[in-house]
């Protein structure tokens, strides 16, 4: 077997090992534990097509969370459309929002581009707080829109138990995991990462840096919006604090950081780690210890920036690689690892 | 009809002033040479040419349509095309893809896949190292990326930001004898060096910028027995 067929290997393994779970783990809550791991997983990939492959630190996608989660519930709930159409209504609504603020935030350089990125998602939460009505729609401010469940059934995007939310957000987060794969690989991943890393040089070749990443950020946010949908749909009840916190532009950031911006695995590897931290530490320290989860994270954040700032992929691919020497005997050409691209 | 014609520009950083009333003209096929010291505005002419920067005052031609103030892919697509100072290589990309991401305009992208076997031709060490991160290159090698990134955009003007910064005697003439090369193959050139002796030597006419302004000009063996030149740049 060539080392090839063993990476393929693998990833089927991981694939009928995820798609076999819930029938193994009868559990709800070990259940809802891993759904969200998927959720930050998704949220974190396509943060990434921005936040990797662009090279740029965007730090509120929780907005476009928020306007795919309460499109789709306003549209469910006061006109009686599927939420399955509404969470593509609200895709495009929040492209259209990301390339506005792509526009005037992507000519800023570091820093500035993450604080103008909060502020656009801090802006926008606290208008949807403030506004009840806003013309026809019924937001209802602060206290949030719920979604009762009455009507259960595919259609509806509403199901008893936990298992048909786990093959949903399943499915994305692989269609998002090859988005991102066949995007790292195509001429716009190329430029995004030339932008990224010398804009001026890219610029020089022509290379129109702010459309590639006005492109991606479009993108992102689109795909970032579903995601508002199916949280909207999974938890039932959603409110200014819950879909448009900063927690979630944060937590996203701090998973792609940890586990590698940039690359395609960062963002599974990151939510593999953190997320268990965060609800195990919520489970036992909840009530002593609340917020325990962020300080673990920023300690770990700090010590992957100092010892290895391209993300914990970068050493476990390194370690992969080395094993499957091992096992061979190293004999294949030896490539320098690209994860990166 | 010129090919490039530089009338009467003014450039500031801010409220710097870097390039005065500034006046050049290139024709097709030639190789010029722009040297002079560090901070008389070099840089910032090709930055201007090329787009990245604007003049606040005159007019920049190029094949008689005027340039100053479209944006830098668009005077790419003209065929206008810089390898800026310092490399500026993609560190993180494989030469090829490094190569690939100068064939970004519209006319170039789509004889890529020739304009790379030139390249190579030109440059057969890229072709050894094409899978190889471009940060793992030696200096001379990063600068023949460089090149060959330009030169993927199928320049009808290549212009070359000091290429033999920082690099070893044999390889600098490694460099210019690559540029040499690629003029002889009918692209026009306009180099901006600090090394005066071999930029000369290779090239056709000659400007020295002094402080924003042009000082001198004129063939480029008359500048390399001029007696300024000799004391000023080359030390005799």
């Amino acid at each position: 077997m060539t080392r090839q067929n063993i990476n393929r290997f693998a990833l089927i393994l991981v694939g009928v090992v995820a798609f076999g779970l819930p029938l193994v783990l009868r559990s709800p809550t070990y259940l809802h534990i891993l759904i969200l791991l998927y959720l930050y997983a998704y949220l974190t990939s396509s943060w990434n097509l921005v936040g990797g492959f662009a090279g740029v630190l965007p730090l509120g996608h929780s907005a476009f969370i928020g306007i795919g989660a309460y499109a789709s519930t306003i549209l469910s709930l006061q006109y009686g459309i599927s939420p399955w159409i509404g969470m593509i209504v609200g895709g495009i609504l929040a492209a259209i929002v990301g390339i506005l603020i792509g526009f005037p935030t992507f000519k800023m350089r570091g820093a500035y581009f993450a604080l103008a990125t909060i502020a656009f998602g801090e802006g926008i939460r606290v208008m949807v707080e403030n506004v009840d009505n806003l013309g026809p729609l019924k937001i209802n401010g602060p206290r949030g829109l719920q979604i009762p469940p009455t009507n259960i059934g595919f259609g509806n995007y509403m199901f008893a138990g936990k298992e048909p939310y786990y093959y949903i957000i399943l499915v994305m987060l692989l269609g998002i995991l090859a988005i991102t794969y066949f995007i790292s690989r195509s001429k716009l991943g190329y430029y995004l990462n030339a932008g990224g890393e010398e804009p001026e040089a890219a610029m020089a070749l022509g290379v129109n840096v702010a459309r590639a990443k006005l492109i991606a950020m479009a993108m992102s946010s689109f795909f970032t919006a579903l995601a508002g949908t199916f949280y909207a749909q999974f938890t039932l009840y959603i409110h200014p604090k819950s879909v448009i916190s900063l927690d979630f532009s944060f937590e996203i950031a701090f998973i792609a950081l940890i586990g590698g911006r940039g690359s395609i695995a960062g963002p599974v590897l990151g939510a593999l780690l953190l997320r268990p931290v965060s609800d195990f530490s919520r489970i036992y320290f909840g009530s002593t210890l609340p917020g325990l989860h962020l300080i673990i994270f920023g300690t770990v954040l700090i010590l992957v920036m100092i010892f290895q700032p391209r993300g914990l992929q970068e050493p476990l691919t390194r370690a992969y690689n080395r094993l499957l020497d091992k096992i061979f005997g190293g004999t294949e050409q030896k490539e320098i690892t690209h994860e990166y691209s | 009809m010129s090919f490039l014609e530089v009338k009467n520009i003014d450039v500031y950083y801010g409220d710097v002033q870097v390039i005065f009333d500034l006046s050049l003209e290139i024709a097709e096929g030639e190789v010029v040479s722009i040297i002079g010291g560090n901070g008389a505005g070099k840089s910032t002419l090709l930055k201007t040419i090329s787009g990245l920067m604007h003049p606040a005052k005159g007019e920049i031609f190029f094949e008689d349509t005027a340039i100053q103030t479209a944006p830098p892919e668009k005077i790419v697509e003209c065929g206008i095309v810089q390898v800026p100072e310092g490399r500026r290589l993609f560190t993180l990309m494989s030469v090829k893809d490094n190569l690939i991401v100068g064939a970004y305009n519209s006319r170039a992208d789509q004889y890529a896949n020739t304009t790379i076997e030139d390249v190579y031709t030109l440059l057969p060490r890229l072709q050894e190292r094409e899978s190889q991160l471009a940060m793992t290159l030696s200096g001379g090698e990063q600068q023949m990326v460089a090149i060959g990134r330009g030169l993927m955009a199928k320049p009808k003007l290549l212009m070359l930001d000091e290429p033999s910064l920082g690099l070893a005697p044999i390889l600098i003439k490694d460099i210019f004898q690559t540029v040499r090369k690629i003029a002889d193959q009918g692209t026009t050139v306009l180099l901006v060096e600090q090394d005066v002796i071999h930029s000369l030597r290779l090239s056709d006419r000659g400007y020295v910028l002094e402080h924003g302004r042009i000082a001198m000009e004129g063939p480029a063996k008359d500048l390399l027995n001029d007696p300024h030149i000799k004391t000023a740049y080359l030390g005799l």
